[in-house]
């Protein structure tokens, strides 16, 4: 059932087998797996249906530099769904090298491998609605279908790999009925966690302290608590509950909220393949059940091993939006019509530097030079996307010249310093805010230079084009507009050693039997991959993780009872 | 033991029957409103309309038990089953064994067993199947057996309800992954499982006043939307479509009124196999997003069976619908709108 906090009375004790604090995509995903089992689940939302200004304060705080890091309560929605109500919908599984130790990636190795993750990616597509779990281009289309590039092979580059779109699916909107219907599960909404209390012992939570904006305070007392609240989120409660330990839960060691990480991405250079337009594939594909799919160029594992090169992935792009020497209507109107799209989707549309007159008047000579072009773009984008229901994942562009930049999307290495704090303001339930301190290594940077070197070097050698970019700009190309959004990453990192991580190889906060967390907080490295995806496949492994515990402990209490 | 079986040409009879030829221990006669239809001739067949209450009693004479498949308009269902129970009751035919459905729980959702409250049917055919059910329980209050089997919705090759029906809107791109309003539970179940359950359910001990219901759903079967697009896929229905509640219920609402009168007219005309799309029934959009799931632990502890899976039964009612090519379009009366 779904249920308001606001009717909850003040002072009241909840129970519960599992409280999981945050209805996003791992939240949801893992109130599903347990409810399915039979396991009472208590899913505390702090929005509600919809997006609320008051409630989406409460994400407020600071960033060390506005430039690096968008403001923290943009790219995250704090109402029920979670920030998938406004995701793009990119899906795709991390690389088994993700998950290895790298010497040439400091504080890289995760504590469970890919195949330890694997079983639960094909579940974790089909609630993202991404269709088959099926991200090589062969295995998707068949080895007939058209290449990325034709006449490309290449040891060290592949091309096949592929990226698959959820609808973009609102977590919240698509799996409301099964919850409300669940006899297992109480959503309530409008409940914040604000705090987590230990036992005497100090050994395991004895409640999760929640409220409302209103002021009714209640507990939750469960025997298990997940924190699902976001990978900033996830940071922020655990430090700010400090009344028994002082630094906060978990962060003996002081890793809590370091090792903050995003994707390191950018549009760099001109690649132009040779022979006809008809040779190169860089529109969406449509797999079989629907799904808009898109290849994207990668090294091979071997080869990022043997250079030394991070994970990362290069799709074929169009130039950069904001110069109008594009000559290219679509993005000039984009360009202009950037203020009438969302922060989060138009952030790319500012790049910092205020246009002048003359930049709009050449935008508006673009459009005026290219109207069958932009008509066409308007039409299409209103039939796939306005008024499709699986939504055309993004503006692509008729492929006119062969010429492409590409957009890179790469893994940064984690570092200590880059990390997320409390501030020393609170918000209006008395939490400290945020401050979000991201860094990246200049070694991010080389990386990709690397792996920019590697595919021009391969696109030559075929013959079946030519990659160049500005070297002494690349920095400045793949930071222009700081780090990628959305992707919180590794502020409480899964690993052995609780020196060096928040969370063990079941995501349970070290030295805390019974807190656990869900979501990308726990990655200890952040792949080429965008998030999500992983993130509920973490949570159906978690899912079964706590099932199984549950369970033990049932029958350990029914012996208990027995004898 | 002599059987008989009423409805014997519909899907689900015409199946039964074949059954029941393979058993030693039953003889199986088939009867049905209109014997022309029948094409094998090494059954016994009776000529029979369940609501002559006459002709009924007659033909039950000297028969064990009866198996109630019977479909058709509110009139076959309900009045059919009233009349049923009166000749049986008068004839000394001891069993029926009737062919409910899921429909008599309504709107209701969730996990659904036998003894969940009946909730008042939205359609006519609910309402009908209800009734049927309330002279089968009159009947069992005077002293008869009967067995109530409620079934989900039954498939399997030959379906032309869930599979060629399905299929085609699948082909012309008007069903598909329906997102919300494809994620009820589809209870889909092969045809040979409702035969098992028949079968059992004929030699079933009931105990003096029990009335046993059995819901029938394989405990495997997906939400619909899997199953549409896992169909979809079979039959070559690619790129499968995402369809929202608003273009369904535009294409049901909106088209369906004006498709379904021009199919009447052209039938009144005697053009039974006419090229129109066929319409979306309201009752089968709601149907889609209802998210109730039929407990079948009952059947499958008393009745024993042995469930059919549903990727044995996909594939096989795919590759009936593919090996059909086009199959011709029967005139889909009202029985059929909803399950």
């Amino acid at each position: 059932m779904i249920e308001q906090a606001a009717n909850i009375q003040n002072g009241a004790c909840l129970r519960s087998d599992v409280c999981i604090v945050g209805a996003g995509p791992a939240g949801i995903a893992l109130a599903l797996d347990l409810s399915s089992r039979g396991i009472s689940v208590l899913l505390l939302e702090s929005g509600q249906i919809d997006s609320e200004v008051l409630t989406q304060s409460l994400y407020e705080g600071e960033v060390a530099d506005e430039r690096m890091h968008s403001p923290p309560d943009k790219y995250r929605q704090r109402r029920f769904g979670g920030s998938s109500a406004i995701w793009g919908g990119r899906c795709m599984p991390m690389d088994p090298i993700d998950f290895e130790s790298r010497d040439y990636v400091p504080h890289s190795g995760w504590p469970i491998s890919y195949d330890d993750l694997l079983p639960y990616y094909p579940a974790a597509n089909m609630l993202a609605e991404a269709g088959r779990f099926s991200y090589d281009a062969d295995e998707a289309f068949g080895a007939a279908a058209a290449p990325m590039i034709r006449g490309f092979t290449s040891e060290h580059v592949r091309t096949t790999g592929l990226e698959r779109f959820s609808c973009p699916t609102n977590f919240g909107t698509r799996y409301r009925k099964r919850l409300q219907l669940s006899p297992q599960v109480t959503v309530l909404l409008g409940a914040n966690c604000v705090g987590l209390k230990f036992d005497a012992d100090g050994q395991s939570i004895r409640a999760v302290e929640a409220a409302t904006l209103k002021g009714i305070r209640f507990t939750v007392m469960s025997r298990i608590t997940v924190l699902a609240s976001g990978g900033l989120e996830t940071a922020r409660l655990l430090l700010a509950s400090s009344d028994v330990m002082p630094a906060g839960i978990g962060n003996h060691n002081d890793v809590v909220g370091r090792y903050y990480m995003c994707h390191i991405a950018g549009n760099v250079g001109e690649l132009s393949v040779f022979g006809s337009t008809s040779q190169v594939q860089h529109n969406y594909e449509v797999a079989p059940e629907g799904i808009y799919c898109r290849r994207r160029l990668s090294i091979t594992a071997r080869e990022q091993r043997r250079r030394g090169l991070a994970n990362s992935v290069a799709r074929l792009h169009f130039p950069r939006i904001t110069d109008p020497s594009h000559r290219n209507g679509v993005l000039s109107g984009l360009f202009l019509a950037r203020k009438f799209i969302s922060y989060e989707y138009g952030k790319r549309l500012n790049d910092g530097k205020p246009p002048t007159f003359e930049t709009y008047a050449r935008h508006l000579l673009n459009i005026a030079g290219d109207p069958l072009d932009t008509s066409a773009f308007l039409t299409h984008w209103f039939a796939k996307r306005t008024l499709s229901d699986r939504k055309f994942p993004s503006v692509i562009l008729r492929n006119r010249t062969n010429r492409f930049s590409l957009e890179m999307h790469g893994e940064q290495a984690p570092l200590a310093t880059s990390r997320v704090t409390l501030s020393k303001q609170v918000d209006m339930l008395g939490m400290p805010k945020l401050r979000v301190d991201w860094r990246y290594s200049q070694s991010d940077i080389e990386s990709l230079r690397g792996t920019l070197d590697l595919i021009a070097q391969e696109v030559e050698s075929a013959g079946v084009g030519r990659f160049e970019y500005q070297r002494e700009t690349l920095e400045e190309d793949l930071t222009r507009f700081g780090a990628y959004g959305g992707h919180h990453i590794g502020t409480a990192r899964m690993g052995h050693d609780e020196r060096s991580s928040v969370v063990n190889a079941d995501c349970q906060v070290h030295s805390v039997s019974n807190l656990y967390i869900a979501g990308s907080a726990v990655f200890p490295t952040s792949s080429q991959a965008n998030p999500t995806l992983t993130l509920i496949a973490l949570s159906l492994r978690l899912g079964d993780k706590l099932a199984r515990q549950l369970d033990v402990r049932k029958k350990t209490t029914q012996e208990e009872v027995a004898v | 033991m002599k059987v008989l079986v009423l409805g014997a040409t519909g899907y689900i009879g015409a199946h039964l029957m074949k059954a029941l030829k393979q058993l030693s221990w039953a003889e199986p006669t088939g009867a049905s409103r209109a014997r022309a239809n029948v094409q094998t001739s090494d059954v016994d067949w009776l000529s029979l309309d369940t609501r002559d209450y006459a002709a009924l009693t007659a033909g039950l004479k000297g028969f064990d038990a009866v198996v109630n498949c019977v479909a058709g308009d509110r009139a076959s269902i309900a009045h059919g089953a009233f009349s049923l129970t009166e000749a049986a009751m008068a004839a000394g035919c001891s069993r029926i064994v009737h062919l409910s459905s899921m429909a008599v729980y309504g709107a209701a959702e969730g996990l659904i067993k036998e003894d969940s409250p009946l909730q008042q049917p939205a359609g006519w055919y609910g309402a009908a199947k209800r009734e049927a059910e309330r002279h089968m329980r009159g009947f069992a209050e005077r002293g008869g057996e009967v067995v109530v089997l409620r079934p989900g919705c039954v498939f399997g090759p030959g379906s032309e309800l869930w599979v060629g029906r399905t299929g085609r809107w699948l082909k012309a791109g008007r069903l598909g992954d329906l997102g919300e309003a494809g994620d009820g539970w589809s209870n889909l179940v092969h045809v040979d499982d409702i035969c098992q359950a028949a079968i059992a359910a004929l030699r079933l001990p009931i105990a003096p006043g029990e009335l046993p219901i059995f819901n029938l759903a394989a405990p495997d079967s997906p939400r619909w939307n899997d199953y549409f697009v896992d169909l979809a896929l079979a039959i070559g229905a690619t790129p499968v479509r995402r369809i929202g509640m608003p273009k369904l219920r535009i294409d049901s609402l909106l088209c369906g009124p004006p498709l379904k009168l021009a199919e009447l007219c052209l039938r009144y005309f005697g053009k039974r196999n006419t090229h129109l799309p066929e319409p979306i029934p309201p009752g089968l959009v709601q149907l889609w997003s209802q998210q109730i799931q039929l407990d079948v632990g009952q059947a499958t502890q008393k009745l024993g069976i042995a469930w059919t899976s549903y990727a044995h039964a996909l594939q096989c009612s795919a590759a009936w619908f593919s090996e059909s090519g086009k199959p011709d379009k029967p005139a889909i009366g009202k029985a059929i709108c909803t399950p």
